[in-house]
């Protein structure tokens, strides 16, 4: 029979501790990384159609958020069934609901932007729930969300008439590379 | 006061019933996930899920997915239950300390 002290006692609980929590951040990380690919290949899509067809640009971002939403059920329900994710969870849709209401009242409804400001502004609003999300949740989180953001706003003032295909790459390519590395984190 | 498991209570296997006790009932881990959390070695880490496995306190599934060889290993009822019961002993031990001083 092993014989340990109170010291030692406390020291495996704090590795068991420490465990779980590594344990939830990959879980999280796992599913998070699904979710940043599938989002960031309809967005590198939906900037390249919308340099081909810049007047369809609204039809064209209702469409990658329709099947944006779509994928991410199938990738929630899938992960469910795997036993990845606990439970769906309500909140998380009203939380959504929320952050596209904000994003629309703002960015159609009281600002009026125009398309390079909307195309700056839902991918810094997205990075910053990401940002404040990760002080929470994982490192990888802030600096996917800080990384992008930084990119869009340079994008913004310096990319000129390449603004579209600046973001397909900075938005959609950062958002899979940031999915590729969170699955190898 | 109960006794502490001698089979769970060495490091490495503590930290791998911890990690499969962490996730639902019936979920596994990769062994590279694994391997990667407990930051063990593929032979050491091989060594202790045996005799995890012959205790009866994981299981031990081996499968292709595609071309490449995965191996899943799930925390079995039998592994939950020692390890809630040497989490509760370690507990027992520190608040006992606790009550002397």
């Amino acid at each position: 029979m092993t014989d340990i002290d109170a010291r030692e006692a406390a020291s495996a609980l704090s590795d068991i501790e420490s465990i779980v929590q590594r344990v939830r951040q990959s879980t999280i990380y796992k599913f998070a990384s699904l979710m940043l690919i599938l989002w960031g290949a309809l967005i590198f899509a939906g900037n390249i159609a919308c340099e081909f067809w810049p007047r369809q640009g609204g039809y064209i971002w209702i469409a990658v958020n329709i099947l944006g939403c779509a994928g991410s059920l199938a990738v929630g329900t899938f992960e469910s069934r795997r036993g990845r994710v606990r439970h769906f969870d309500l909140r998380v849709v009203a939380a959504i609901v929320l952050f596209f209401a904000f994003g629309i009242l703002w960015s159609v409804g009281l600002g009026h932007f125009t398309p390079r400001q909307l195309g700056a502004f839902w991918p810094t609003y997205f990075m910053m729930f990401y940002t404040v999300v990760g002080l929470w949740v994982g490192f990888a989180f802030v600096a996917i969300g800080l990384g992008v953001t930084v990119l869009t706003v340079i994008g913004y003032f310096f990319s000129g008439d390449a603004f579209n295909l600046w973001m397909a790459v900075a938005n959609g390519g950062g958002l899979i590379l940031g999915g590729l590395w969170m699955r190898r984190s | 006061m109960a006794e502490l498991d001698d089979i769970i209570h060495q490091a490495l296997r503590l930290k791998i019933m911890a990690a499969l006790n962490a996730l639902p009932a019936g979920s596994g881990l990769e062994f590279s996930r694994l391997k990667k959390l407990t930051g063990a070695t593929d032979g050491n880490l091989g060594a202790h899920i045996e005799t995890l496995s012959k205790a009866g306190y994981v299981g031990v599934d081996k499968a292709f997915v595609g071309k490449k060889p995965q191996t899943t290993v799930t925390a079995t009822a039998a592994g939950r239950g020692a390890f809630a019961r040497h989490v509760a002993t370690l507990q027992e031990i520190i608040a006992g300390a606790a009550g002397q001083h």
